[in-house]
């Protein structure tokens, strides 16, 4: 019944694309990608304690990964997007492995250098990465003879955010997320109740940045167009507001503070112009202070 | 029947101090040991050892035959070897049950996107359900870790052990911090512990809970043994009353 529900869920989100307009079509998916990273850097952050900046830079190793492999190297595209995710993980692993078995910050400066330095690598990349410039003017390759574009690629992204939901549901709700709770509560008591506490941060660490990896193949087909200033910093610090502000180590905060960190600045523009950043700065703070379990906990109160 | 902890001269130098030298002990199935000394004297050090947090200078632990002196702890623990931490350290983030669960951890065989997973899951937290209730904290297994109170943290802290299923249950000063009733509560749980064929080792400061409690003590001082029997043949020796019991227990 639970399962008819969740599938009712994804059908209507799925239909929804046939009944906009193109620009909210693009708002739609841009969201539901938003909603899918939060969803991943939820169970690195919320759900293993993990605080790493380099989620939105996967993102961008995965779109530039996939996009370079196919248009500049020529492979055809199921290939390319195995050799995208391998990228992700051969990378998340050459971060993760040296970072936690380092104590306390070293694995959010790792990752703030790492996602530096991919935009250090993508404006330097010449002609492989387009430069400052990046990528433009592809289209995704036809897949068994269709051309998936419009409302379908839609579907896609929807698909995407599905799988992805399942996949961190189902370890969430397994001895595996339990783990990874117990490691964020107290590594020391992880560890005498026989769990592995390195390994499992190296796993959840690589598994959310392959995650991020296949959304950012999905959107590099979004926009068809890849380029430096999309995968900046603000974005990587963007995901981690959304989780905070809507309730950390929770599926349902992750998806709701995407929705909302997402969509306010299409509200607040006509109000504050680009000012928007102070009412997050605002926003975060006051989920920080006052409400640590942000969105859901506040729901969690008044639902009871 | 052979011993499933032996512990042989092991030492342990901090800088100039020797925390632990050349000590032997041994720990038998179903029995409860108990390591007793003056503060200062290595229990922690021994504990923290055998628990695999610290290494050592010298010496072997062969916990089933096995050495394991230097593997980490989560290694110590997957072997069969649990512990309880002197001052509680709930996860804080998740109910009783939950807490207990994650004791459970090495237990579990399948991997999470596996048919039997969830069979594997509802099995594990049903026994998880029943250790709850042994430790009599049946009511409160929905609640918050922070609600409990100490004792009731303490107890916690025994049902996540037992959910790993141990051969050897190492605890920590358990008795600290504990109200008389709790003592009691305690006392009767441990021999609970020992009589379903666990060992059970005890490092306590608390001669009017320990002595009644253990089948055998081990007295330290200075990181060595200075006398080892039954509460009643080592409260009788004079080393020990010099080096720790003292008036209040001769008596």
């Amino acid at each position: 019944m639970r399962l008819a529900a969740w599938i009712g869920v994804f059908a209507a989100l799925a239909a929804l694309p046939f009944f906009l307009g193109s620009y909210h079509n693009d708002v739609y998916r841009k969201m539901l990608l938003w909603i899918t990273l939060a969803l991943g850097y939820n169970f690195l952050f919320g759900i293993c304690g993990q605080v790493a900046f380099s989620h939105f830079a996967f993102y961008g190793i995965g779109a530039y990964s996939v996009v370079i492999l196919l248009f500049q190297v020529n492979l055809p595209l199921p290939i390319a997007i195995v050799l995208g995710i391998v990228i992700c993980v051969l990378l998340a692993l050459a971060v993760a492995i040296p970072a936690t078995r380092l104590e306390g910050f070293y694995l959010a400066l790792v990752t703030l250098a790492l996602a530096q330095l991919f935009i250090v690598v993508l404006n330097e990349g010449g002609a492989v990465t387009g430069g400052t410039g990046g990528i433009a003017n592809y289209r995704l390759p036809p897949i068994l003879g269709w051309r998936i574009a419009g409302p379908a690629y839609t579907v896609v992204i929807v698909a995407l955010l599905a799988a992805t939901l399942a996949v961190l549901w189902r370890l969430d709700r397994s001895w595996f997320g339990r783990a990874c709770r117990a490691v964020r509560d107290n590594p020391e008591a992880a560890a005498a109740m026989g769990v592995d506490v390195a390994r499992t941060k190296v796993i959840v660490f690589t598994l959310t940045s392959a995650l991020a990896g296949v959304a950012g193949m999905v959107y590099a087909f979004v926009d068809n167009t890849v380029n430096p200033p999309i995968f900046g910093l603000d974005n990587a610090f963007l995901i981690l507001f959304m989780v905070i502000v809507g309730g950390a180590g929770r599926h349902a905060g992750a998806a709701i503070g995407a929705i909302l960190l997402f969509l306010l600045p299409f509200w607040l523009a006509p109000l504050v112009g680009h000012h928007h950043q102070l009412v997050f700065g605002a926003l975060v703070l006051a989920a920080i202070l006052v409400q640590p379990k942000g969105l859901v906990g506040l729901w969690d109160r008044f639902s009871r | 029947m052979g011993p499933v902890l032996e512990v042989r001269n092991l030492t342990k130098r901090f800088g100039g101090l020797t925390a632990v030298a050349g000590l032997d002990f041994e720990l038998r199935e179903g029995e409860i040991l108990g390591l007793i000394g003056p503060n200062g004297a290595g229990k922690t050090t021994i504990f923290n050892i055998v628990a695999g947090v610290f290494g050592a200078d010298a010496g072997e632990i062969r916990f089933a035959g096995e050495p394991i002196l230097g593997l980490p702890p989560h290694e110590i623990a997957r072997r069969g070897i649990m512990r309880t931490f002197q001052h509680n350290r709930p996860f804080g983030g998740m109910p009783v049950l939950e807490n207990v669960l994650v004791g459970a951890h090495t237990r579990f065989r399948f991997n999470p996107f596996s048919r039997k997973s969830s069979l594997e899951e509802t099995e594990r937290r049903r026994r998880a359900e029943e250790l709850v209730a042994f430790v009599g904290l049946g009511e409160l297994r929905d609640a918050d870790v922070g609600t409990l109170s100490f004792g009731q943290g303490r107890l916690l802290e025994i049902a996540r052990a037992l959910a790993g299923e141990p051969r050897a249950i190492l605890f920590d000063e358990p008795a600290a911090g504990l109200t008389p009733a709790e003592l009691d509560r305690l006392a009767a749980i441990v021999r609970g512990i020992a009589s379903r064929g666990i060992a059970v080792l005890l490092i306590e400061h608390d001669m009017r809970f320990l002595l009644p409690l253990a089948s055998r003590v081990v007295v330290l001082n200075f990181g060595a043994r200075i006398a080892e029997g039954t509460p009643q043949e080592v409260r009788l020796q004079r080393a020990v009353m010099d080096a720790y019991l003292g008036d209040a227990a001769a008596q």
